[in-house]
């Protein structure tokens, strides 16, 4: 079966997103933005922010708000309303329902939806790579059939075999898993860009029943954006005496400031509002520099979220609930992210809403995860579990090397090359450890085999291969093989994941809490490996330089690998580290030495070529 | 082993195909798509800190246009080429007509039908994609 795309078809913005490996993800536009403006400029088939854009060039064929108009009859008294408010024509059609009229067409407004639906649907197909046609598409709680059949048409106009229409609350609900809970009454506060929803959602059985819905259908982000635009205006003409008001450009760059203070204030308790230039008069340019706290838009929007109170009232009135009785608090739109309607909601209701989820897209998120049920993709989701703590072998100087990091969805598997650590050693021993800590003492030795028969070789030059290979249901197959001879040893370990959640919990709590002296730890044993194996290396530099090191810097390098080898154990790591640094600055006059006389070599070479044939020119010598 | 049974177990190993094909598919696809948003990073890992930092180059041009300072064109010049050599475009508005897919309408004023009349904050592209539309008064008509 193919995707089912879950789309929000919202009055202000849309959104869409899909279910992916048993996990919902939003579908961007084709212009990048995870939420499209649901306009549509008809004639010319633009939808979408270029659509917003010319909004004021072309107001008489640019439709918004649709949304409002869908199922609707002509003679409706809020039709009436908008008739008078909006710059495109709303018309009567066939049976009495509304239409708008554009350049003398008319177009129902399933039509006008359908195109805002055709453009997500090709951004989807396009961001995919595949082609969608079904679709699960929400409307509002308080949507009645013919509302609902209204959205439908929409759908199937823009191409989509429309699954199933769901009610706004019950997607977000569904967003955040609360169809998994039994017999519980949900609360669902939706404040969006241009309309209010409170809606009591009763869950039993997996089905979601709504009980009472209310809200103000012109109540939204933009009023409280309005009245920030209005308060700067009037500071600034207490300033400066003059009102910005007719100018368009200081509006719009107001208007810029006013919205970005408002998202900046969700987050700090203060922010400054700057807009240079932003007028002049005969004294010279005006910039625009004010300060607003959170207090004080608080105070400014106070009279918006006090008028969100009442219908929250009346919902759970009308639903037969007291508050006491609602189990889950779910928030939508994007104003619900000012943490003052936060606070209006939990002091109402008495409970922390539901948050994490973005609630500009937890509508879309929530279609997609019903279209998944639909598919059958969620139903039988396969529950992939993960490794608790970190697997991995103990290393040289007693260090805990991670082979599979903890949090790793599995079945999964890693190998890695190590080597042995002794000159002509033939066996090596695995220890496979389990935990988060930097040295192997401290992680939990799940088992340990040898590895032996590895061919006499000097240290670092045999080459074996540890792999991890964790299966579904947490049993653990480590494997070594020696490359060189293909002999290889295994251990299976069962129930390695085993573990109760507190002993994780207190083994990454103990990781924590010991992480700065276990890394410190790490780097000794770090350090005294890498001092040791410049010690080998300057050993077996010498040992293969042979004469071409004059005696005074062999004994250096001999002098120097001595002092390092008799305090190896007990130097810190900062002293070996200076050691090590010493020693590898001398060892780098082996190689000079070496390139000096190879390179003398080289010119015997040539002084013999010249021997053999005196009258034959060399290459790039001058031939007297 | 009963037919039915038998049957029973059939369906199961296609269902299971099924889902197992499905996974893998959603993962070869993500997979596919991590690359090409890794390149996109790539290619638009300046967006961010760019967006926010135009504000301050238009106020820099706004500031310059008052003051007429040489020492300040040049240093404005001087960003304005570093930019593009970081893949900065203008959005092209002199005498073009009006395009809302490059362009934002703040106005329309009296003027040529559809054309740009003025450009009251400049827009960008950036490597092809449009991080900010260039805002501009739009011709009405004459006499409209």
């Amino acid at each position: 079966m193919s995707k089912i795309l879950g789309i929000d078809l919202g009055t202000t913005n849309s959104c869409m997103a899909i279910m992916e490996g048993g996990q919902p993800k939003v579908i961007p536009n084709a212009e990048g933005g995870n939420t499209t403006p649901s306009i549509v400029v008809v004639d010319q088939n633009i939808v979408g922010i270029p659509a917003k854009r010319q909004q004021i060039v072309n107001p008489k064929n640019t439709v918004f708000s649709i949304k409002r108009l869908m199922g609707m009859k002509y003679n409706a008294p809020e039709i009436q309303h908008l008739k008078k408010d909006y710059p495109y024509s709303i018309v009567e059609g066939q049976n009495g329902l509304v239409c708008v009229e554009v350049e003398g067409k008319v177009y129902t407004p399933q039509e006008i939806s359908a195109k805002i639906l055709a453009k997500m649907k090709t951004d989807a197909e396009k961001f995919l790579g595949q082609t969608i046609t079904d679709a699960v598409i929400t409307v509002p709680a308080y949507f009645d059939d013919s509302q609902r059949n209204a959205t439908k048409e929409a759908g199937q106009i823009a191409g989509f075999n429309v699954k199933r229409i769901i009610n706004e609350p019950t997607a977000a609900s569904l967003a955040y898993g609360l169809d998994k809970k039994k017999n519980e009454k949900i609360a669902v506060y939706d404040l969006g860009g241009g309309t209010y929803d409170v809606s009591i959602l009763e869950i039993g059985d997996g089905v979601f029943e709504v009980k009472a819905t209310n809200g103000d259908t012109h109540l939204g982000g933009d009023d409280f954006d309005r009245k920030v635009i209005n308060w700067l205006l009037a500071e600034f003409k207490k300033d400066s005496g003059i009102d910005l008001s007719p100018d368009r450009q200081a509006m719009q760059r107001l208007k810029d400031a006013a919205e970005k203070a408002k998202i900046e204030l969700s987050s700090t308790m203060e922010t400054e509002i700057n807009i240079p230039f932003i007028t002049a008069d005969s004294t010279g340019p005006k910039h625009l520099n004010i300060k607003l706290t959170r207090a004080q838009l608080e105070q400014m929007i106070d009279d918006l979220l006090q008028k969100t109170i009442k219908p929250m009232e009346n919902a759970l009135k009308d639903s037969g609930f007291s508050k006491s009785d609602i189990n889950e608090v779910v928030m939508v739109g994007g104003m619900t992210r000012m943490p003052k309607v936060n606070e209006i909601v939990k002091n109402f209701f008495g409970k922390e809403p539901h948050k994490g989820i973005n609630p500009d897209e937890v509508v879309g998120v929530g279609a997609a995860i019903q279209g998944g049920v639909l598919a059958g993709d969620v139903k039988d989701v396969l529950l992939l579990d993960v490794t608790p703590l970190t697997l991995g072998i103990e290393t040289l100087g007693g260090v805990s090397t991670p082979l599979i990091k903890r949090n790793t969805t599995i079945p999964t598997s890693a190998n890695q090359v190590f080597s042995t650590a002794a000159d002509n050693q033939t066996s090596v021993e695995i220890n496979v450890l389990q935990g988060e800590r930097e040295m192997a003492a401290d992680n939990k030795s799940l088992g340990r085999f040898m590895l032996d028969g590895i061919p006499p070789a000097p240290r670092g030059v045999p080459q074996v291969e540890v792999k991890f290979d964790l299966d579904a249901n947490g049993i653990l197959n480590v494997t070594a093989k020696d490359k060189a001879t293909n002999k290889e040893q295994k251990i299976t370990i069962q129930g390695g994941t085993g573990l109760s959640k507190d002993a994780v919990e207190k083994m990454v709590r103990e990781a924590e809490s010991h992480s700065s002296e276990d890394k410190k730890r790490r780097e000794d044993a770090e350090a005294r490996n890498l001092a040791d194996s410049l010690c080998y290396t300057a050993e077996k530099s010498l040992r293969d330089a042979g004469d071409k090191v004059p005696s005074d810097l062999k004994k250096e390098i001999e002098d120097k690998v001595k002092s390092i080898r008799d305090v190896l154990q007990t130097a810190s790591s900062e002293d070996l580290k200076q050691k090590t640094q010493d020693l590898s600055l001398s060892l780098q006059k082996i190689g000079q030495y070496m390139y000096g006389s190879n390179n003398q070599d080289k010119d015997d070479g040539k002084d013999k070529d010249k021997d053999k044939n005196p009258n034959e020119p060399v290459e790039g010598e001058v031939v007297e | 082993m009963s037919t039915h049974k038998k049957e029973n177990l059939k369906e199961k190993v296609l269902e299971l195909e099924a889902s197992w094909k499905r996974a893998l598919a959603d993962y070869q696809n993500l997979q596919k798509r991590v690359i090409e948003e890794r390149i996109q990073i790539g290619a638009h890992a300046n967006e961010m800190l760019l967006r926010k930092m135009l504000p301050v180059l238009d106020n820099l041009e706004k500031i310059e246009e008052h003051l007429n300072d040489s020492g300040l064109k040049i240093t404005i010049k001087e960003f304005k080429q570093i930019l593009k050599e970081s893949g900065l475009l203008e959005v092209e508005t002199d005498q073009k007509d009006f395009n809302p897919h490059e362009m934002e309408a703040t106005d329309a004023i009296e003027g040529e039908k559809n054309k740009v009349l003025k450009t009251l904050q400049k827009g960008y592209f950036l490597n092809g994609k449009l991080i900010r539309p260039a805002r501009v008064l739009v011709g009405r008509g004459i006499g409209e």
